[in-house]
């Protein structure tokens, strides 16, 4: 049974699915991740249009209070097991929108993410890098950071 | 001009000064003259507003609203202030969206933000912000952010409780009667972006179109007045990150204006090239971005390819690849590297290429023509009434471009006329990016050989010439600059104290919030198909959308 389950996590390393979401700029630096010059359906990357396919949400940058809703109603559509990848300095700690009002300055203390990407906005070979990342903790049959915790349980969305 | 002034003086004004070369610069003293001045340039011809932006002067316990009025065919412009009291019950002024349509959104900003009530508006309600900060006027000078900040949860479940709220409604006031429906075109869809347009449908009959912004607001009007003129850049330039590089221009203008500074004739041309360099960028993923929502990702493909070499030539001068930051007030950042051209000319030579190809398959494709011409058309009289502004308005047949009206860099010296087409439908919307490509490109070339020119004669010197000293305190003032966007008229309002080190206020006026205003008038009656490619042939950022 063990080696089944193991299967099951080796084929689900080898091409996840993002659901396409952007919430904010660093969503120029993943369309030139998907683009002819670094290309990621190469690492078998694809994008979907619906959450209820996919395996990874992206939290690309800045996040404003008023798309956190949808954000969180996005993720929480995802069937298990879901993962959710931080990138940009924006989804950290605000970055340079640090001192703006309207922007989410703790986002990875609401929705825990399993890997974060530096950068603003962090070239595309950083975010494919990082998703290599991800990709072996998959492998592994971790559960994701955002099951076991964070404040987004307590939010109404 | 002279006629303007005439009329101007014909009410009580404080004064009536010329303001650069196309603008007339008035006080007036009673806010109740408002509705009266404002039909009578309606009638000299300064039929558009192009925006509103109160400053809160808190010492002086005044706000002063600014209205900028543009005359679009004659190219002159009226900067309208008056001042209002400060307190809320008594801060307000008649509404001028019933005789200037383009006013309508800009009205509703200013009355979010700022708590300045126009009366008479049809519809006034908070909008952009979200709807924690709901009746308490996030831009006021004495709004405590600090205190706002520190109940997250509270905050966010209060937004979603919006959203709970108006599901209800929609359920119980429009019911299933005959086939209407309200439908959520976004935040999640991938042609959409950050925005959502509540679609009032009938069967598969679009009646009206509301949408619903502020999904990226991230105050950065606010955001200027917490970080210094430098730092300030860093706010600016994110307004959109596909073309990036004009808006710090802008900013840079109004600060180097304020300064009373002029830059040298190399750091002009720099700023020529690095503004179409970002124009290029931004232009490629519109023309790519159009056919991925009409559902064929070969030429956004082709562009991404082609817009790859473009963001080289700015990683080469910068070393980043979309946050450049590479304009700054005094001239340009960074001294020319030695090989720089050389990368352009890759960029450049790269674009001829692909070019024809991209012209013969996609720009002159039947399938598409067969969907798009004719199809969402708007009039040089549309254009006026809403101020749709750069591509959109020249589609149209409309002679604007900032860069011809008002030249600023080193725009005046270079060789080049208005890019129009006559038709104003979705496929002239689509034509006129790529020929705009096609302008920057040569626009990039002249300024190339100028400066070759230049450092052959010895006139310029591409290791020191690209900054001059700015003082570090600015004295007191207030400018406004324009440039020509990539997606068009982008308007910055600064506003300095004496001796002061930070802005005291920025208002950033930004075309897409105009663009989406008419997305109403542009879809009702068509077919819930026809939203992808309307919308995405209006090429709105939400970006400079919210700010």
């Amino acid at each position: 049974m063990l080696k089944v389950l193991d299967f099951f996590n080796y084929a689900r390393s080898k091409s996840p699915w993002i659901v396409h979401f952007c919430s904010g700029c660093c969503s120029l630096e993943m369309l030139a991740a998907m683009g002819p010059r670094y290309d990621w359906e190469r690492y078998g990357y694809v994008m979907t249009p619906t959450p209820r396919q996919a395996d990874i949400i992206f939290i690309t940058g800045l996040v404003s209070k008023k798309i956190l809703p949808a954000l969180l109603r996005t993720y929480a559509q995802m069937p298990e097991p879901r993962y959710v990848v931080a990138i940009g300095a924006c989804a950290y700690d605000g970055g340079p929108y640090n001192e703006s009002p309207s922007v989410i300055k703790n986002m990875t203390e609401i929705l825990p993410a399993d890997i974060f990407v530096a950068g603003c906005p962090p070239r595309p070979e950083a975010i494919i890098a990082g998703l290599e990342e991800l990709k072996e903790k998959i492998r592994r049959g971790e559960p994701s950071a955002s099951s076991q915790g964070g404040l987004w349980k307590q939010m109404k969305f | 001009m002279e006629r303007l002034k005439k009329i101007l003086q014909g009410f009580e004004t404080e004064y009536i000064e010329e303001y650069k070369s196309q603008w007339l610069k008035v006080k007036l003293k009673k806010s109740t003259d408002l509705i009266p001045v404002i039909e009578k340039l309606i009638e000299e011809g300064v039929k558009t507003c192009s925006t509103i932006s109160p400053t809160d002067f808190i010492e002086e316990n005044r706000i002063e609203v600014n209205y900028f009025l543009e005359d679009l065919t004659n190219k002159r412009n009226v900067w309208l202030k008056v001042d209002l009291p400060r307190e809320l019950e008594e801060c307000k002024i008649d509404s001028i969206t019933s005789i200037m349509p383009s006013a309508d959104w800009h009205e509703l900003e200013a009355y979010s933000t700022f708590g300045v009530k126009f009366e008479g508006h049809p519809n006034l309600r908070y909008f952009l912000i979200s709807a924690d900060y709901y009746g308490k006027f996030p831009f006021r000078k004495d709004f405590d952010w600090e205190t706002h900040e520190k109940n997250l949860i509270k905050n966010v479940n209060a937004i979603s409780q919006e959203f709970f709220d108006e599901y209800r409604e929609n359920e119980t006031q429009i019911g299933h009667k005959e086939s209407k429906t309200v439908l959520h075109w976004g935040p999640t869809h991938p042609a959409s972006g950050p925005i959502r347009l509540k679609v009032y449908t009938n069967g598969e009959v679009i009646e009206k179109v509301e949408p619903d912004i502020g999904y990226v607001w991230r105050a950065l009007e606010k955001l200027a007045e917490f970080k210094d003129f430098i730092g300030t850049i860093v706010a600016v330039e994110r307004v959109c990150f596909m073309d990036n590089t004009n808006p710090m221009i802008c900013y840079a203008q109004a600060v180097e204006e304020i300064a009373g500074k002029e830059i040298t004739p190399f750091a002009k041309y720099m700023r020529v090239i690095l503004g179409e360099l970002g124009r290029s960028a931004s232009h490629l993923v519109s023309l790519g971005g159009f056919f991925g929502t009409m559902g064929l990702h070969t030429l956004m493909m082709w562009c991404l390819d082609v817009r790859e070499y473009y963001l080289d030539a700015l990683e080469d001068y910068s070393g980043a690849r979309i946050a450049t930051a590479s304009i700054e007030p005094g001239g340009v950042r960074y001294p020319m590297p030695d090989n720089w051209f050389k990368s352009l000319r890759k960029a450049i030579q790269k674009f001829e290429t692909t070019r024809e190809e991209i012209e013969e398959i996609f720009i002159k494709n039947p399938l598409m023509e067969s969907r798009a011409k004719g199809n969402g058309v708007f009039t040089l009289n549309d254009v006026e009434k809403y101020y749709l502004a750069g591509p959109i308005a020249r589609a149209s047949g409309a002679k604007i471009d900032i860069r011809l009206d008002e030249p600023y860099a080193a725009y005046g010296d270079m060789d080049m006329d208005y890019v129009t087409c006559s038709n104003g439908d979705v496929r002239d919307r689509l034509l006129i990016i790529f020929k705009e490509l096609e302008q920057s490109a040569d626009l990039i070339k002249q300024a190339m050989a100028k400066i070759e020119e230049g450092i052959e004669k010895g006139e310029m010197n591409p290791k020191k010439d690209h900054l001059i000293r700015m003082p570090r305190r600015m004295p007191a003032g207030e400018a406004i600059s324009r440039v020509e966007w990539a997606r068009g008229e982008m308007l910055i309002h600064l506003v300095t104290m004496p001796k002061s080190t930070q802005p005291y206020r920025l208002k950033i006026k930004a075309p897409s919030f105009n663009h989406t205003m008419v997305l109403n008038k542009l879809l009702s009656q068509k077919t819930l198909s026809d939203i992808p490619l309307l919308y995405g042939s209006m090429h709105i950022c939400q970006g400079d959308l919210d700010r």
